[in-house]
């Protein structure tokens, strides 16, 4: 048989629930991350730029022409001594784009480069030694000065990219964590979610077993339907395999008495019309009996619950024992109280029935019935003290058609339906020589019924 | 021997009376559980063969109620029912054997020969008188080891005398279980065979007890 390569839609429904979940956190908490970092930048750039616009605004608030000189002065200093540590990455610079410049110290030789706006503007650029700077300008009009002034304040966007970055890494690192932390409840949400379907399974089984007749409906409402639906299918099943049964019972009861007349009958001819007609009718009687156990044994496979061995026998060996007696047959039965076995009640009688009956037939003396467990299934051994048969003896009374004794009809002809039976079920019948000189029947039946017949 | 067969299936009675009369059984025949009842109560009989399937009833029920009145005649039931429960009835109800449909004559004549060997005390089908030898089974008898040919009344009359033996055989006995109801002897008939018998097995086998009757002893050591 071919492997099926596993997919989504034989998979799982935990493993379809949480690969849907996982589809899901894919996309969305990744969006979310992105959305937020843009917006995070946003605000964060927003704030900066407000810092570098009032750091503009002081410079030029203080700054002055003074005439006498013809020079731009700047009193006082911002306030930040990185404006006077050199290349510190906080710059400032007021020019007129010729002869007039202003910096601050730590520029020292460094110029920030100039584009004239009549508004306020930020920008990105790179300053000396390659620092990434946010640098906010304008142009102002200084009287008495003609040409406008270009003012600059830039500030290095380290602090900026770290404060950036360091949200990025927190926010990556808590969506992560968000993604964990909800794909484990879903998980426990799913195993919690699914345990009636895993009730149900089980229930299924022990229904399955034999342990349970009918499932249990005390689930979830939708659950509860299926089971109810299910129950009624069993029952139905029932029904319908009790009807059967009885059809097939019921058509084997009509034929006997015909075939018995045509039996009977068949003794006034002449061989071979004797023999031949005789042959037919047993071939009939062989298939109603061969039907009747497949119509009993076949739909029940499966749905059996445990029996007790001692209590469903008893009383075919109280009747049986009754017959031995007469007989002069000791019929002894040693079978374990609490043995069970997992078969239809009809069955195990009708099983053993034909076994007792084949060794009450050859018995000289006794026959003991006995039975017990191995950790796999049950057996049942049934035993006499008569002549036994030979190997090939065995091996024919198995197989259908096969008819050991001409003189002493009846003998041997339960084992082949016994050996079906018993092989409907799982089981096995073994025929071998008993300690006591005759025939032991042993029959062992799985505790654990296979699903298909 | 004589048997009652109670079987409502009229072919299977037909069937089944006749093959049993041809092997040397007389067979008086009842349909109903009804019918058989009054029988078994009014008449002798050696065995009765009964279906358990009857139109009046079960025939484990009928069968219950010959025990309950202390009718202890041997019964071997005729069963068609698959279900072991159902067979196991007729064992609680008093059976003392059962054949299956579908049965072979040759079954039902062997439980029959067993059954009635065993209500007249006999383990083994072999019964000796003498040196007499009759086989329940087969119904052939030997004498000193030679084969001794009989006629089936003649048959009859010796299994009841050889299964009775060494009780005394009354002469209307005899009647009952060896000749039909329908066709009852006068005693010249019994007389007539039982001189038969006399001259194939030997004068002093068959011992007349007046105003009593018969009786198989060993014929040599009563001379």
């Amino acid at each position: 048989m071919r492997r099926r390569r596993p997919s989504l839609a034989t998979a799982p429904i935990a493993v379809r629930l949480l690969a849907a979940a996982l589809v899901i956190m894919l996309i969305s908490l990744p969006l979310a991350g992105v959305g937020l970092a843009h917006h995070f930048r946003a605000s964060a750039t927003a704030a900066f730029d407000e810092r570098l616009e009032s750091l503009l605004n002081v410079v030029v608030a203080r700054l002055t022409y003074d005439s006498s000189t013809q020079r731009l002065k700047h009193d006082a200093a911002l306030g930040d001594p990185r404006f006077d540590q050199v290349f510190s990455g906080w710059y400032w610079q007021v020019s007129d784009g010729a002869d007039i410049r202003l910096t601050s110290r730590s520029l020292w030789d460094q110029r920030l480069p100039i584009r004239a706006h009549d508004t306020v503007v930020t920008r990105d650029l790179l300053g000396p030694r390659g620092t990434a700077l946010r640098i906010i300008e304008r142009d102002i009009h200084l009287a008495p000065l003609d040409t406008p002034l270009h003012v600059s304040v830039a500030i290095t966007r380290e602090e900026l990219n770290a404060a950036l970055d360091d949200f990025t890494t927190r926010l990556s690192a808590s969506l992560i964590g968000v993604g964990v932390l909800l794909l484990l409840t879903l998980a426990l949400q799913v195993h919690w979610g699914l345990a009636p379907l895993r009730r149900l399974q089980a229930d299924l089984n022990a229904v399955e077993n034999g342990t349970r007749e009918m499932l249990d409906t005390r689930l979830p409402a939708e659950l509860a339907r299926l089971a109810g639906a299910i129950n009624g299918v069993l029952a139905r099943d029932q029904r319908l395999m009790e009807r059967a049964r009885h059809a097939a019972g019921n058509l084997a009861h009509a034929l006997k008495t015909p075939v018995s007349v045509l039996s009977t009958l068949a003794e006034g001819f002449d061989d071979p019309a004797r023999r031949r007609v005789k042959a037919e009718v047993a071939r009939i009687d062989e298939a109603v009996r061969h039907h009747l156990a497949r119509a009993s044994a076949a739909g029940a496979t499966g749905l059996n619950r445990r029996v007790a061995v001692a209590g469903t026998l008893a009383p075919v060996l109280d009747g049986l024992g009754r017959l031995a007696a007469r007989r002069s047959i000791t019929l002894d039965s040693d079978l374990p109280e609490g043995l069970c076995m997992h078969l239809d009640p009809q069955d195990l009688q009708e099983l053993v029935g034909n076994l007792l009956e084949n060794a009450l037939h050859w018995a000289r003396s006794r026959v003991l019935v006995s039975g017990g467990s191995d950790p796999y299934g049950t057996w049942l051994t049934i035993e006499d003290d008569g002549p036994g048969m030979s190997t090939d003896e065995r091996r024919q009374s198995l197989s259908r058609g096969a008819r050991l004794d001409e003189l002493q009809p009846g003998s041997g002809l339960g084992l082949a339906i016994v050996n079906e039976l018993v092989s409907l079920y799982g089981g096995r019948l073994r025929l071998e020589a008993s300690p006591r000189g005759g025939l032991a029947a042993h029959v062992w039946l799985p505790d654990h019924v296979p699903t298909k017949a | 021997m004589k048997v009652l067969l109670v079987e409502d299936d009229a072919a299977l009675a037909e069937a089944l009376g006749e093959a049993l009369t041809d092997a040397g059984v007389l067979v008086e025949q009842a349909a109903t559980g009804g019918e058989a009842d009054f029988l078994v109560r009014t008449e002798r009989y050696d065995a009765v063969i009964l279906d358990l399937g009857l139109p009046d009833g079960d025939g484990s029920r009928w069968l219950a109620e010959w025990r309950e009145d202390a009718i202890e005649l041997p019964v071997l039931v005729l069963t068609a029912r698959t279900r072991w429960s159902d067979k196991a009835a007729g064992f609680s109800a008093g059976a003392d054997d059962y054949v299956t449909k579908p049965f072979e004559t040759a079954e039902v004549l062997f439980r029959l020969h067993a059954l009635v060997r065993r209500s007249h005390g006999h383990a083994h089908p072999l019964l000796r008188i003498g040196e007499l030898a009759f086989d329940t089974h087969t119904g052939s008898v030997t004498l000193a080891g030679r084969p001794v040919s009989l006629t089936a009344q003649e048959s009859r009359l010796l299994a009841y005398l050889a299964h009775a033996a060494p009780r005394v055989v009354s002469r209307s006995e005899l009647a009952e279980h060896v000749y039909d109801r329908d066709h009852e002897p006068d005693s010249n008939v019994i007389d007539v065979q039982i001189s038969r018998l006399r001259r194939k097995l030997g004068a002093t086998c068959i011992e007349t007890r007046r105003g009593r009757g018969y009786r198989l002893v060993d014929g040599d050591a009563a001379s």
